[in-house]
């Protein structure tokens, strides 16, 4: 075992590996900054370039590219309060507001710290998962998966505010995702629901012409409202000092980020759930873990813990998502499934082989993903001064290169105008809830799990009728979903008493 | 801020409504879930309705977990300011439809740095140019994303 983990990593250190892991990573880098073309299109696109690529070589390449995007997603993010990739949206929550805040530096250093701890967390997750993670994927049928999308939506109670108000708001905008998301044609039996006689809508919204509006409309809005620079008429930071800020904020905060990292291989394990839960989740549980109602304040308002949570989840899912494709051939996401034809196309199956024949193989990928991000995020740290100084470019020079980037980045969904108008209504939606003090993440994590919800809610029923729920890890999850929501109300009132007692 | 809170849970009402009545008409697994998640928005949203009406005036206009718009320009200004951006992005979506992408990524970088941010003529066109360069080899050359041809170019054939 330890001589094919050395040998995984002399393979990607071959030199022609390790240069076409460099030129996946530069794609990579790019794609991760550009909003709307996710990794999986890109991934898609550049496999008919393996063909001719030893499975090292391959597989260094595509994890390469595929690891390094969800990395540089994040920039966009903070700087401009554009999700670089569906999977970035929560980084951009408090993110942007430490931009605005004219801390960029530490809000990208904590960003692409926290990214590298959750890449190697993912990368040893998925080292040491291989052999022990068959039982726990198998024991995950639809009912608890469905279980589990609902533990997802419960972190509405931690994404909506304390107060009862708040709550309801916060619910109120998880029901309002959750029914956008049933736009389209049903899965089940077929019928067209919200379709409006538009044949666009039939096969439903698709995530980034309505995330890209939802977090991107209204911070342009407000940039051309204020007339300044994204971080307003603050002297500039120190760069370098609020990069080296944000380093160490990772390191004071490890703990949030190292279980933030572990929800992220957890989701990633699970097909179906992917990344755009994850980060939600650790968004959740990144307000959870604050103290007090204080410290719960800063969060939406540019809390750094916002940034580190997201940012570690994001990348460890990587990790996570590998392990049942390569244990067992179960695609976790779209990216996977695609890396699975690269599988095929090497002539390789994934399932028992990759443990023993083509364990070096298996080493390699863990290699990569952890070598790959290790590099970007030096290089990242080496430019994000950089990067950080525009945040100090006058709004009007820079608002049209957003809405540039914004637009064609929803276009890429479905290359059809409707994109862009799906983007400008969800981006006047958000600018109203905003307005009017609707909190957005529950809206954005109903939307997200809207779909998955009831997908595998109606194979449970159609298999199982009524008897999942007695299943004994359904069971469980239940334990684990109330939970969830009761947490915020038992931790106020324990707050409550506290102060009670001191006064 | 409280007639805007009103006006927004009338309209979360009436999506509520809307979704309901047009659930009626479909076949039972096809409305389930909208009609699990419509009901349940509608009474939050009513609830909502009534202590924006009968309830004391909220502290803060913003939501807890969410970010704040910036507050030290005159409300005069915001609206005019919030109709010229909202314009600019009509405007945008307008110049796709009519000439398709390549052509409107130039010419909207040219109009708008030039007539919104009051840059020079030639800052503008360099601008422009530049961004064209980019947008056609990395969106055209190396991704090979298809964009479609605006209404113009069909309309005369091209």
């Amino acid at each position: 075992m330890f001589d094919a983990f050395i040998d995984g990593l002399f393979l990607v250190l071959q030199w022609k590996a390790f240069s076409l892991m460099l030129v996946g990573m530069s794609l990579g880098f790019c794609v991760g900054l550009l909003p709307g073309i996710g990794g999986a299109a890109t991934l898609a696109l550049m496999l008919p370039f393996v063909f001719k690529m030893s499975p090292a070589e391959a597989f260094a390449f595509l994890l390469g590219m595929h690891s390094v995007a969800a990395t540089t997603g994040d920039i966009t993010s903070v700087l401009f309060g554009v999700p670089g990739e569906a999977i970035s949206a929560a980084t951009v929550v408090d993110g942007y507001p430490m931009a605005k805040r004219g801390e960029a530096g530490r809000a990208l250093g904590a960003a692409l710290m926290s990214s590298l701890m959750g890449a190697l967390i993912g990368a040893v997750a998925l080292a040491l998962a291989i052999p022990i993670v068959r039982p726990l994927v198998l024991t995950f049928g639809s009912p608890e998966l469905f279980m589990l999308s609902l533990i997802g939506i419960s972190c509405i109670t931690s994404l909506s505010g304390s107060s009862t108000r708040a709550q309801i708001k916060g619910f109120a905008m998880g029901l309002l995702g959750l029914l956008v998301s049933t736009v389209g044609q049903d899965r089940q039996s077929g019928s067209l629901r919200f379709d409006m006689g538009l044949m666009y809508l039939w096969d439903g919204l698709d995530f980034v012409p309505v995330l890209v509006g939802i977090f991107a409309i209204p911070e342009i809005i407000d940039l051309a409202v204020r007339g300044t620079s994204i971080a307003g008429d603050r002297p500039p930071e120190n760069l370098s000092r609020g990069v080296l800020e944000g380093v160490k904020d990772t390191f004071r905060h490890f703990w949030l980020v190292f279980r933030c990292s572990v929800i992220g291989v957890f989701v990633g394990i699970l097909p179906g759930a992917g990344g755009g839960v994850a980060q939600w989740m650790a968004y959740a549980h990144a307000v959870q873990s604050a103290k007090n109602s204080k410290e719960r304040e800063g969060f939406g308002k540019g809390d750094v813990r916002g940034v580190l949570g997201p940012g570690a989840a994001n990348n460890s899912k990587e990790g996570g998502e590998l392990i049942p494709t390569v244990a067992f051939g179960v695609p976790g996401s779209g990216a996977m499934a695609i890396l699975l034809s690269g599988f095929l196309i090497m002539g390789i199956m994934p399932g028992p082989d990759m443990l023993t024949k083509h364990l070096t193989i298996t080493f390699s990928m863990v290699w990569t993903l952890a070598i790959a991000n290790v590099i970007t995020v030096l290089l990242c740290l080496l430019v994000l001064d950089q990067l950080a100084k525009l945040t100090y470019v006058r709004g009007s020079l820079i608002i049209p290169f957003i809405l540039l980037l914004v637009f064609v980045g929803s276009y890429t969904a479905n290359g059809q105008i409707a994109d862009l108008i799906v983007t400008l209504i969800f981006g006047l939606l958000s600018y109203v809830m905003v307005l009017f003090g609707w909190p957005r993440p529950p809206f954005v994590l109903g939307f997200v799990l809207g779909k998955v919800i009831e997908t595998y809610l109606f194979i449970s029923m159609n298999r199982y009728g009524f008897a999942w729920l007695a299943h004994p890890i359904v069971m469980l999850l239940t334990a684990v979903l109330v939970a969830v929501i009761a947490y915020p109300y038992v931790q106020q009132r324990r707050q409550r008493l506290a102060r009670g007692a001191s006064a | 801020m409280r007639k805007g809170s009103l006006l927004f849970c009338v309209f979360l009402i009436a999506v509520a409504l809307c979704s309901i009545i047009l659930a009626r008409g479909w076949a039972f697994k096809a409305a389930l879930f909208p009609l699990s998640v419509s009901v349940p928005l509608l009474v939050l949203a009513t609830i909502q309705l009534l202590v924006v009406i009968f309830g004391k005036p909220e502290t803060s206009g913003s939501a807890e977990m969410d970010v704040d718009f910036s507050t030290d320009v005159a409300p005069d200004e915001v609206r005019r300011r919030v109709l010229g951006i909202f314009a600019w992005i009509v405007a945008f979506i307008a110049l796709v439809y009519l000439l398709g992408f390549p052509s409107t990524v130039p010419l909207f970088i040219f109009l708008y740095l030039k007539f919104q941010s009051a840059v020079s003529w030639l800052s503008s066109v360099i601008a422009a140019a530049i961004t064209w360069a980019c947008f056609h080899m990395l969106f055209q050359s190396l991704v090979h994303i298809q964009f479609e041809a605006g209404a113009i170019q069909t309309w005369l054939g091209m």
